[in-house]
């Protein structure tokens, strides 16, 4: 192909009236743009269908999109504070019919925990959080030097479980922590419970579990 | 998944359950099945709110669960459910034309609720039912249970897996998710429930539905005789007519009705794959003819019928003068309409020395066209969004205003009182409410009819991919 691109020659290496170029003609410019976002169209589209059935999904479709809002599966954002309260609001307020999930059809851990804690986000609840997280850190540290010892891969399994089940009770600790602290300041609003989810610091907790754990474990496996 | 598949999920789910749920729906849908602990983290949704959200979404049937090893539940999205959304309005109609307003508003409650006991359906549709008819009278719960029963025969409506309860549960912790198994002989098998009476209730046992109405039934080929006994009775058509009219379709070249063999006069089977596979072929004809106009219609057709065909080929045979002929071949190419097959002479590609071939990939068109369409309602949405946005405040305004209205009326106010409440809102922008609605409404009606397409060409690609 490189004999093509010699001096006085065309840079194609096809024939470029086969494409429907004459001889001599003038080649369209490159296109180094995307195409327009609204592009001109040569041919008007096709109206629409029109006749009773349309009409009716038409409004069978709008009524669905309405009535799935007062549904109780239509959860909205938490809603901002109005700029003034308007009278006319009470008219218009829907309420929502109240919906039980069927637990029996779903996994264990979409049930909402029964247990209302009130625990408070002080300052206190926080630091006994952390300290039993770092305790149960270092336990599980011990716990896989020791695994190491043995270099046994086969049982990590089991250990894994045995861990798991120590951080329960640790857990668990907590909890009579957080149940002291809430008998102390029982007034606490709703909002700072949602806000101080007790999960969190499990979140937290099981985190650092698994960054160190996972690194050793695989030590311990190869 | 596409992104255009994404997007419109998520519009979608936006519409339907609000934005909480379309957030992890959506989080699902890109990222495939994935465990709660991960949702929440990488959503930065509240704990509770994910679960509300997933258990809506179970609800629905948008996700399902498994139970993974060390019993972590997963969580996967079902998007081919999610786009069916947009097929609802379609779903409740069929079954109104099919049933009537009880059919209607069986299907109507179940894609409302997701799932549903047999006896709450029942229930609702009876109470529904009778707030329309007349004073005095009431609608039985027997015949609404007739109708289900009917619409889980037809298939329109199935029964939800049972939920599988561990014989031994003393061993052991309860699992950490119910294991649901599918009976597919009872899927479609309605428990006989006394549901008596209009006001009294026996709770039924754990039955569900789930509404997602499927036309399928098993392929089978039929001899002329069968046919002829199960014709309707008012059709008049002698033996001889109905073996003419057997014979006519048998020999069609569009091939819907094939002949399977000739025992017993003849078997008959209807050939669902050409059928769809040919209305496939029209919807691309046709659009072609819309969008580029007949005489790129006729190039098309033309490739079509021929397969392959070189440039000089389609300009003579289309009798379009070859510099025209050419354009709109190119610029069906590049719009992946039609495909170009190259056959080199020369191991060296050299395209001189290289054949050519125009041809059109039913298939791949098919899914060009079906992904265009999934784009297309995309921007209806999105458009529909935008002009209900922009008049949000107008439209809120005439919302308070009917409330008001209608309170005031409740009272027993005078004519003049409620005059001058309806003049609370001014011609232009009464009138500015009038386009509105107008846009609106055909925006929607734009949506229904492209997904009419939607389902033509989905049913063709899934049946195409069957046979392969």
């Amino acid at each position: 192909m490189a004999g093509n691109k010699g001096r006085g020659r065309a840079a194609y290496t096809f024939n470029i009236e086969a494409v429907g170029f004459g001889k001599g003609e003038k080649l369209p410019d490159v296109v180094l743009k995307p195409p327009p976002l609204f592009p001109d169209t040569d041919y008007k589209p096709v109206p629409l269908k029109t006749g009773e059935s349309e009409d009716y999904m038409l409004a069978l479709k709008q009524e669905l999109r309405e009535t799935m809002k007062r549904k109780p599966y239509f959860i909205e954002k938490t809603e901002e504070k109005p700029d003034i309260e308007r009278y006319s609001k009470k008219y218009m307020q829907v309420y929502k019919e109240e919906w039980i999930p069927d637990w029996r059809r779903l996994p264990r851990e979409m049930m909402p925990r029964k247990k209302c804690r009130k625990d408070p986000k002080s300052k206190k609840a926080k630091g006994t959080d952390k300290v039993s997280s770092l305790i149960n850190t270092a336990d599980v540290l011990k716990k896989i030097e020791e695994l190491e010892k043995r270099g046994d891969g086969e049982k990590s399994d089991e250990e894994n479980e045995e861990k798991e089940g120590s951080k329960e009770k640790s857990k668990e600790g907590d909890d009579d922590n957080d149940d002291d602290d809430a008998e102390q300041e029982d007034y606490d609003e709703e909002e700072q419970e949602e806000e101080n989810d007790y999960i969190n610091s499990y979140f937290e907790d099981g985190d650092d579990f698994g960054a160190d754990s996972d690194d050793n474990m695989d030590e311990a496996t190869y | 998944m596409t992104q255009a598949e994404i997007k419109l999920c998520s519009l979608l789910l936006q519409e339907h359950f609000g934005e909480i749920v379309e957030k992890i729906g959506v989080h699902l849908i890109r990222t495939g099945s994935q465990p709660l602990r991960a949702i929440v983290h990488d959503t930065g949704t509240s704990l509770d709110q994910v679960k509300k959200a997933l258990c809506v979404l179970i609800q629905h049937n948008l996700v399902i669960y498994q139970v993974h090893k060390r019993g972590v539940v997963e969580y996967e999205a079902q998007c081919s459910r999610v786009l069916r959304m947009l097929r609802y309005p379609r779903y409740i109609y069929t079954t109104k034309a099919l049933y009537g307003d009880t059919g209607e508003l069986i299907v109507e409650e179940l894609l409302l609720n997701g799932k549903m006991t047999m006896s709450a359906v029942v229930k609702k549709v009876a109470d529904r039912l009778t707030e329309t008819v007349e004073d005095g009278k009431t609608m039985d719960y027997a015949e609404v249970s007739n109708t289900f029963v009917q619409l889980a025969d037809t298939r329109f409506i199935q029964r939800c897996p049972m939920v599988h309860a561990p014989e031994d549960s003393d061993t052991g912790p309860p699992p950490p998710a119910p294991s649901l198994v599918i009976n597919e002989k009872d899927m479609y098998l309605v428990p006989k429930l006394s549901l008596i009476g209009k006001g009294k209730r026996r709770r039924s046992s754990d039955e569900d539905a789930a509404g997602e109405p499927k036309a399928k039934r098993p392929k089978r080929p039929a001899d002329n005789k069968e046919i002829f006994r199960s014709l309707p009775v008012g059709y008049n058509i002698s033996k001889q007519v109905l073996d003419q009219y057997l014979t006519l379709l048998a020999d069609d070249p569009l091939e819907f009705v094939g002949k399977s063999g000739d025992s017993g006069g003849g078997m008959f089977v209807i050939n669902f794959y050409k059928a769809l596979a040919s209305l496939a072929t029209a919807t691309l004809e046709s659009v072609i003819q819309e969008r580029f106009g007949s005489r790129c219609a006729r190039i098309f057709r033309l490739v079509l019928q021929k397969k392959h065909l070189e440039q000089k080929q389609v300009e003579d045979f289309a009798m379009i003068p070859a510099k025209e002929a050419k354009d709109m071949l190119y610029k069906m190419l590049s719009e992946n309409f039609i495909s170009l097959q190259e056959i080199p002479k020369t191991p060296d590609h050299a395209p001189s020395r290289t054949f050519y071939l125009y041809t059109v990939n039913i298939l791949s068109a098919a899914r060009m066209l079906l992904h265009r369409c999934y784009k297309s309602v995309t921007n209806l949405i999105e458009r529909r969004q935008f002009e209900t946005k922009e008049n949000k405040r107008l439209l809120e305004k005439s919302q308070r205003v009917e409330a008001i209205i209608a309170s005031v009326q409740a009272t027993g106010a005078e004519e003049a009182q409620l005059q001058e409440i309806e003049e609370m809102i001014t011609a232009p922008e009464r009138q500015q409410l009038e386009t509105l609605k107008r846009n609106v409404n055909k925006l929607d009606a734009s949506e229904i009819q492209v997904d009419e397409t939607i389902f033509l060409l989905e049913s063709y690609i899934e049946s195409t991919m069957k046979r392969q």
